[in-house]
């Protein structure tokens, strides 16, 4: 493993073509869907996590089941919507960057819902019976509730961007893992493993494994800022 | 101002039973009794924190200030924390001299101890005028010196504005020295209500007698 070890560092800092294109369209992916799921994960998390109301239980089961949707059925699910026999495929959206996005915001969504509704549900009646005992509006309150919330919000998007980064299934069943197009690392690392190509799976495997580690490592930061 | 009678049940289990009441201004009321006693569910109540089983426990006539039992302390300084209270920055300086906090001023009030965070609960809520203020042990987590303190801003608080306070205490004593009236809860009922020479001196129930006995009063 020394050798292709060696060689994919070398490739890394020769700045290959493929290889900046492949990053380029991770990066173009992964930061669309993490924020798109952020944006939507974020006010129904708060909303699941401060208000009760009926059915609020059901939405919960639903959350949770969807959090742990296997990548490849949402990627069939998005392949039968928009294939040549989908309802959708006037979009011609299949293998694009734009309907990678599309599934990865369906799977990182409930992840960023779940994280905040956790969080939400524990501080919330806290902030809520101090807010009221203190005269203070709805408004106020809210903006209160989401003060406390600013450092879970930073770890949710990072959670939700490392899955992003890390998802294979549903990206190379929408994307179709195409060169110069929709090849993201993940993919792109099957690919290449597969031809017997190891120099370029490992240096995308060490980029991959490096992000997730810097990743990882700002989410303990803010979780211990968080504890207190 | 007239409290509405009201009453709470938790899966069919009656926690509290209150037959409505009138609280008079500048009058301070300590409410006593056991732990499960229903003291805190009352406090909550009339604070509008919880809803009671029916009927609403008071018009929206007068304004009420409540210090929770856990007082939560927000991801801001000491001083930004003690403004939410209110605007004026002379009056939070004033109560942090008062309290003994004022060197805290500017440290995040999430880090304070827990009787630091009281006393600077105790300064948020005392930033606003209240018609009827609800303080749920408030000092509990002090020691006898800021506990001591905290009492002369409530005696002084009630006194410049008016208002009247509802004390839920554990502390006798405190009730003693700072009430002028004493309402007793057992088992979720109000059992005895009065001045406080009577409830907590020479009550007129046995369970009242049998509580004070129990500490030593």
């Amino acid at each position: 493993m020394g050798s292709p070890l060696a060689k994919a560092i070398q490739l890394i800092f020769s700045a290959n073509a493929e290889l900046l294109n492949i990053l380029s369209v991770t990066a173009k992916m992964s930061l669309r869907s993490s924020v798109l799921a952020l944006l939507l994960g974020l006010p129904l998390g708060i909303w699941l996590g401060a208000c009760r109301f009926p059915g609020r239980g059901a939405l919960l089961v639903l959350n949770r089941t969807l959090m742990g949707m296997p990548p490849v059925v949402c990627g069939l699910i998005f392949y039968m919507l928009f294939s040549g026999v989908g309802p959708f495929r006037h979009l011609k959206l299949l293998f694009t960057v734009d309907i990678m996005v599309m599934a990865q915001v369906v799977l990182i969504t409930p992840i960023v819902i779940g994280n905040m509704e956790t969080y939400v549900a524990g501080v919330a009646p806290a902030v809520r019976e101090t807010a009221r005992g203190l005269g203070l509006s709805r408004l106020r309150t809210f903006v209160l509730l989401c003060n406390e919330c600013v450092y879970q919000i930073i770890s949710a998007y990072l959670m939700a961007f490392a899955r992003s980064i890390a998802e294979v299934g549903a990206v190379s069943m929408v994307g179709g893992a195409i060169s110069w197009k929709t090849n993201v690392m993940t993919t792109a690392i099957m690919q290449h493993t597969n031809r017997g190509n190891f120099t370029l799976g490992v240096a995308l495997g060490l980029i991959l494994l490096t992000l997730s580690l810097l990743v990882n490592i700002l989410v303990s930061v803010l979780q211990r800022r968080l504890s207190r | 101002m007239k409290i509405a009678a009201f009453t709470k049940t938790y899966e069919e289990r009656r926690v509290l039973d209150f037959p409505g009441g009138e609280l008079l201004p500048g009058r301070i009321y300590a409410v006593i009794g056991a732990n499960g006693s229903g003291k805190s569910t009352f406090a909550r109540i009339l604070a509008g924190a919880l809803a009671p089983d029916k009927k609403t426990v008071h018009p929206d006539r007068f304004t009420v200030g409540y210090m929770p039992q856990r007082n939560y302390a927000f991801r801001m300084s000491a001083r930004a924390n003690i403004l939410l209270g209110g605007k004026d920055p002379a009056r939070a300086a004033e109560l942090m001299e008062q309290l003994r906090i004022a060197h805290l001023a500017d440290k995040r009030a999430d880090r304070l101890s827990g009787g630091e965070t009281a006393r600077m609960a105790l300064a948020r809520l005392m930033m606003r005028r209240f018609d009827l203020v609800i303080l749920d042990e408030p000092t509990a987590a002090m020691d006898m010196e800021t506990t001591s303190l905290s009492e002369e801003l409530i005696l002084r608080y009630v006194k410049e504005t008016g208002c009247a306070l509802v004390l839920v205490t554990h502390s006798l004593q405190q009730a003693r020295r700072v009430a002028d009236e004493a309402l007793y809860f057992h088992k979720g009922a109000l059992l005895e209500q009065g001045p406080r020479e009577v409830v907590l001196v020479d009550p007129v129930q046995p369970e009242t007698r049998q509580f004070l006995e129990f500490y030593g009063l």
